[in-house]
């Protein structure tokens, strides 16, 4: 990065931050800092979902996947808008019609305060761990590509979002957010066209696209009922409706999104805005994955692109090998490119009978290299068995340091701090949100009434979940076993709360008891099948959903129907 | 459930306010039709550059 480039990344972010600062000083009143304005409209409720479910790590790891695996990653998100239609048409009004700050606050109002407690119990113990996540995944990538200090990088991303997050709350968030995202569209658009542009001369946009579709990375519907596959249109359906129902339905970071605004009408309008927007903005950015992975087709790439760990281990005792498959890497990057023209040239000439014998040595050559490529993490594996050999998330960033010209690498650098803020500003917001209205105000209910202090305790709390992210993202540098840990305590967790919601809203004769305890049992079932089973951890949150359900029901007929709701503390 | 209505309540009924849509299910049918008319696109594209 030169002169330029940090001028562009620096005065982009920290022009945003104190913008939402400056803007948002003056908020006195707790509902505004916590809900944002009355006056919010469709489109800022809109961009804020967007924005804070758009963390760096999709600007990072999605062109990524596109290179890699091609674009059927695009089939996670069909659930998205199906999701967010029954939210929009059976959880948002009830949140709307008691006038709650928290999804939680609602679960004691439609059961009791123990289920309450227990919703934003869990909520605080996955989301809090999950902050930390959110600063230090992008956080490294950035640290072992431009060799930045990772605690420097922590530390700057956690400052920033603290500053504007404690003074200006929710308000700040969704001010922030549309900047930022409007940095953040710009930015790709800037790197999707510079990628065309820098697509070797005689081939176009339509070339390309059969090239990639070609070597098998524009499959984006997969209809095949093989459990094995990983991404496929059913498991989309199914596994992604669970999954988005109860991120954007029961998890605060997203609940506070759109609880805000004038009426109804303006949360429901921000949720389609998603619902009709989402699907296509995944699929340009692996599309991206997928045209970067063309480029690398006709300009040699690095046999791994994290290359700052490949040069580690190519430097020391087992150089010779890492040399030998550098070489054979050379010759079949060349060999590929070749047979790459050779196709292209008889598809051109409308040649029947050559072209598919050019395909299947175009096909064949892409195989070597590929083969090539996977040699090259058994070797890394072999020198040292604690090397990271997933380098599908460097791909995007190697493309914008060796070929963006200067001022867009800074703007590109800032697109992925913003998307970082983003999502930890919601994130900060929400934890806070839960903490005070759900813990401190439930607890001290006469403190309800006097709300300069309640936005004084919010902003406190707002400080100590910055400050606690923080601290477990310099952490994760030293145990980075964490980062996985918190995933699979999400999906530990995440069913069995998408189940409370769930008998809240369509089992309406489910009490409170019921529920509470039918939710414990799904807990401890979920933890007893994680510790005795080896299943892969996503599928806990079909089970604990499930399993939470029908414990309910199970439960209503020994407790009898609901008996007590919340006395209304702290609402 | 229980306990006093918010006003909000009353804007359970409030339309879309959409030209062309006067109501919610309208809205979401659209989306619907949206979403299956965007994977079948998708479904056609990965065919033709195949």
């Amino acid at each position: 990065m030169n002169i330029a480039d940090w001028v562009v990344f620096l005065g982009t972010l920290s022009g945003i931050a104190a913008y939402g600062s400056w803007r948002t000083r003056q908020i006195r009143s707790l509902n505004t800092y916590l809900k944002g304005r009355r006056s919010t409209g469709w489109g800022t409720i809109g961009l804020s979902v967007m924005a804070t479910q758009a963390s760096a790590v999709t600007f990072l790891s999605i062109p990524g996947q596109g290179f890699e695996s091609g674009i059927g990653f695009v089939q996670n998100y069909f659930g998205l808008p199906l999701a967010l239609i029954i939210v929009s048409g059976v959880f948002l009004p009830m949140y709307r019609r008691f006038g709650v700050y928290t999804a939680y606050e609602f679960l004691g109002r439609r059961f009791d305060w123990k289920t309450r407690l227990l919703g934003a119990g869990l909520f605080l113990l996955q989301r809090g761990f999950s902050a930390g996540v959110t600063i230090y995944a992008p956080a490294i990538i950035l640290s072992t590509m431009l060799g930045w200090r990772l605690d420097l990088i922590i530390v700057f991303i956690g400052f920033l979002v603290i500053v504007y997050t404690v003074t200006g709350g929710s308000e700040a968030v969704s001010l922030t957010q549309k900047w930022q995202f409007a940095v953040i569209s710009i930015g790709m658009v800037a790197a999707f066209i510079v990628l065309l542009i820098e697509l070797p001369v005689g081939l176009g946009f339509d070339d390309a696209l059969h090239i990639a579709g070609a070597l098998g990375k524009l499959q984006a519907v997969d209809t095949s009922i093989d459990p094995g596959r990983r991404y496929t249109l059913w498991t989309g359906l199914l596994g992604g409706l669970f999954l988005a129902l109860s991120y954007f339905g029961t998890d605060q970071s997203q609940v506070q999104r759109y609880l805000g605004g004038d009426s109804l009408r303006e949360s429901r309008l921000g949720l389609m805005f998603n619902a009709l927007l989402k699907i296509p903005m995944q699929f340009l950015i692996l599309l991206l994955g997928a045209l970067l992975f063309v480029f690398y087709q006709f300009e040699r790439p690095p046999l791994f692109f994290n290359q700052p760990e490949w040069q580690r281990h190519a430097q020391g005792p087992e150089r010779g090998a890492f040399s030998t498959l550098e070489q054979r890497h050379v010759v079949a990057v060349g060999d590929n490119e070749k047979a790459i023209r050779a196709w292209l040239q008889t598809r051109r000439s409308e040649d029947a009978a050559l072209e598919p014998i050019a395909r299947a040595t175009m096909l064949e050559a892409n195989r070597q290299t590929a083969a090539v490529r996977s040699e090259a993490k058994v070797a890394l594996l072999a020198a040292d068995p604690r090397a990271k050999t997933k380098d599908s998330d460097y791909v995007f960033i190697t493309f914008i340091l060796a070929k963006l010209p200067h001022g867009l690498i800074g703007l590109l650098i800032a697109v992925i701090f913003a998307a970082a803020l983003n999502s930890l500003a919601a994130e900060l917001t929400a934890l806070s949100t839960t903490t005070t209205i759900d813990f401190w105000r439930y607890l001290r209910p006469l403190a309800a009434a006097d709300e300069a202090r309640n936005v004084r305790v919010a902003r406190l709390f707002t400080a100590l979940w910055g400050l606690a992210g923080v601290a477990f993202a310099l952490l994760a540098g030293f145990a980075e076993n964490l980062i996985e840990a918190v995933n699979i305590v999400g999906s530990i967790f995440y069913g069995v709360v998408l189940g409370i919601f769930l008998v809240a809203f369509f089992f309406r004769r489910v009490g409170g008891s019921a529920v509470f305890f039918a939710a414990l049992a799904a807990q401890v079932l979920v933890v007893t099948m994680f510790l005795s089973l080896n299943i892969g951890y996503l599928w806990y949150n079909l089970i604990g959903c499930a399993a939470c359900i029908a414990f309910s029901m199970l439960l209503r007929t020994v407790l009898g129907s609901r008996a007590s709701t919340d006395p209304g503390r702290g609402a | 459930m229980t306990g006093p209505l918010s006003p909000d309540q009353r804007s359970d009924a409030e339309p879309p306010g959409l030209p062309g849509f006067h109501t919610w299910r309208g809205v979401y049918l659209f989306v619907f039709g949206w979403f299956v008319l965007f994977v079948i696109l998708l479904a056609a594209f990965g065919r033709h550059f195949s």
